[in-house]
């Protein structure tokens, strides 16, 4: 057997180029994983399709609320108001005729009619009078339709009550001192407002969860495997291995993230086109706007991972706890959904938050000036750097591969 | 050469303080096997992972080629090969793309690393799961691709921490076989092993480790007179056996 000369030397290399070695080696190996690609390529589009799901659902409801649709509607006592029920049947709604109390509630409750209207007896020939709806708010059909019986109710009694001030020599508007005349001034009037407002939570959720498994197998993964050991033996400098490790959980990070940003471009473009009562996401430019003023919060969510997983003892236990990670970063948001509050001139040097607020205004097609989102890359890189710092730090002690 | 000087280490802290090494010494020559044996738990690990860099020594020095590991690690690894004991593979990278990484982090590269990664491969009899991912190799194909990381930047110093465990009679003999021919060659080979057999037929020098210390160490015939036992195995047995005895 020919046994090769050990004794020649092998030329040392620079430290970039050991850090493209790792990061081509952990790229080429998850890329080949499962898992890392079901986690980069299809939970990205999860959100988005939930999301534009919901803002489908919106606007198919406002254009059937907005387009008069004939609905059913068992009347009780309809001799006892003729005036009303023709009313009702001049605005599309059909009128099932029951005399019994009992047998139009069983219709309503069971789901046959969507709503019932009781006419008292009295109602004949008397000015004022109550009628009872019989509702069924189980089914969220039903809300919809109850509310347009009220509406068209109420439209009769506008009409009854500009005649009867006629009548008595005052003015039709005697009974409305101050009218209200809508004026809105966002770009975006309606309901989708609500739905583009959750995409900045949601991203960061995203960006959060694009690379934790990447970051858990080659830190505690590999200690788990033993392949942590050989690994330190190679004349590497460790904060250069964990910096390369980091770099390929950026990239997939990345990927994730575009991927997602995308998606709610598209998913959401096109559950707004197909109502007219839905304004347009904001433009594809936005979202190349999000997903760059996005780099930084990739730096420090991957540094953050990074940090936990050196200091865990297992994978399990890592994945506990990077499981939950997403959830912080994206609560501010998730609540500003629903309490959306001004930040003020300073608020995006706060990293991550400071993404949160750009993230939100591009959402709303607002404008960011490159000021804050500068201040708001510094700021977040600045605590990304130092989280990795610790991190190399931890990654350095005898415990990173004592423990477990 | 290996050299290791009054090592100690101690884990924990309080009650929960455990002393691996204390005051380990051994020099392992180059063109020599020299064997590090002693019963689980006597500190032979420790050292190892002290010289190859993992752990740093509460006091003394270890050096590889005379450099001191503590202070310049990095040069020091680059001049030593690892088979440590749990070899710790990546299950989705073939064997030669094992290799081929470890090769690179030496600063390797190129056609003059595939020729070496070929070499290697038809060496150790690689050849039939050289392109296979590692998911699934047996314990045997597992230490291959292992010994193959470690000789790949052709270290002139060896760790071979238990290196025919789980082998079949074939594959020892023939990776016995190699560490022959490396010593032959010039190198310093340092192993462990619980095989008496084997350390018999391989080992130049050995040293007998308990407690965290060096408690015999010689030639196998030096030690076959120091202690009047006819084979390895009843001079380890005696030897451990007064040192517990002086413990107790």
């Amino acid at each position: 057997m020919n046994v090769p000369d050990y004794n020649k030397a092998v030329k040392t290399n620079g430290r970039m180029s050991r850090l493209m070695v790792i990061f081509k080696k952990e790229v080429r190996d998850h890329l080949r994983d499962r898992r890392t690609l079901l986690l980069a390529l299809i939970y990205p589009l999860l959100a988005p399709l939930l999301v534009a799901g919901g803002l489908y659902l919106a606007g198919t409801t406002i254009q059937s609320e907005r387009t008069a649709v004939a609905f059913d509607v068992v009347v009780v006592g309809a001799d006892n108001s003729p005036l009303l029920i023709e009313h009702l049947e001049a605005h599309d709604i059909s009128i099932v005729v029951k005399t019994s109390l009992i047998e139009a509630k069983k219709l309503v409750l069971d789901g046959h009619i969507p709503v019932g209207l009781v006419i008292p007896e009295n109602a004949e020939g008397e000015k004022r009078f109550t009628v009872q709806m019989l509702m069924n708010l189980s089914r969220v059909s039903n809300l919809r339709l109850t509310a347009r019986l009220e509406r068209v109710i109420n439209i009769l009694n506008a009409e009854l009550t500009k005649e009867r001030l006629v009548e008595a020599g005052l003015e039709k508007d005697f009974a409305k001192p101050i009218k209200i005349k809508d004026v809105s001034v966002t770009r975006l009037p309606n309901i989708a407002v609500f739905f583009y407002n959750m995409m900045p939570p949601l991203i960061i959720f995203m960006i959060f969860l694009g690379g934790v498994h990447l970051a858990i197998d080659t830190t505690v993964g590999e200690r788990e495997r033993g392949s942590l050991e050989p690994l330190l033996l190679s004349p590497v400098e460790r904060w250069i291995l964990l910096l390369a490790k980091s770099k390929a959980a950026v990239l997939f990070t990345a990927i994730t993230s575009f991927i997602n940003i995308a998606a709610f471009y598209v998913f959401c473009g096109w559950a707004a086109s197909l109502s007219k009562h839905l304004d347009q996401p904001p433009a594809w430019y936005m979202f190349i706007a999000m997903f760059v003023i996005s780099i930084p919060l990739m730096a420090i969510a991957v540094a953050l991972q990074m940090s936990i997983a050196v200091i865990t003892r297992s994978m399990k236990e890592a994945q506990i706890y990077l499981g939950l990670l997403p959830l912080v970063p994206a609560l501010p948001g998730m609540i500003m959904v629903f309490k959306p509050i001004s930040p003020g001139a300073w608020d995006v040097a706060i990293p991550v938050f400071g993404q949160m607020l750009l993230l939100g205004r591009l959402a709303l097609s607002e404008s960011v000036t490159i000021a804050q989102v500068l201040t708001a890359t510094v700021s977040t890189s600045i605590a990304a750097a130092l989280i990795f710092w610790l991190a190399a730090r931890w990654f350095k002690r005898e415990k990173m591969f004592l423990l477990g | 050469m290996i050299k290791m000087q009054g090592l100690t280490k101690t884990f924990g802290e309080g009650k929960t303080k455990v002393t691996a090494l204390d005051g380990l010494s051994l020099d392992a020559s180059n063109g020599r096997v020299t064997g590090l044996i002693g019963p689980n738990g006597a500190g032979k690990t420790t050292a190892f992972r002290i010289v190859y860099g993992l752990l740093s020594a509460d006091s003394g020095h270890a050096s590889v080629d005379g450099i001191d590991v503590g202070s310049e690690r990095m040069e020091a690894q680059r001049a030593l090969g690892v088979l440590p004991d749990v070899r710790g593979l990546y299950p989705r990278l073939t064997a030669r793309e094992h290799i081929r990484y470890f090769g690179e982090l030496h600063g390797a590269d190129g056609s003059a690393l595939e020729d070496d990664i070929d070499d290697l491969i038809k060496r150790l009899g690689m050849e039939d799961f050289a392109d296979r991912r590692a998911k699934g190799f047996s314990r045997g194909q597992e230490l291959k691709v292992a010994l193959g990381r470690a000789l790949v930047h052709r270290p002139k110093n060896l760790i071979l921490d238990e290196p025919t465990n789980g082998l079949d009679v074939m594959s020892s003999r023939s990776v016995r076989d190699l560490i022959k021919e490396m010593r032959d060659d010039g190198h310093c080979i340092l192993i462990s092993s619980h095989i008496m057999s084997e350390v018999a037929v391989l080992c130049d020098d050995l040293v007998i480790i308990a407690n965290g210390h060096a408690i015999a160490a010689g030639t196998p015939d030096e030690l076959r007179q120091q202690t009047g036992a006819d084979d390895i195995e009843e001079v380890f047995v005696r030897a451990v056996i007064k040192e517990q005895g002086a413990a107790i």
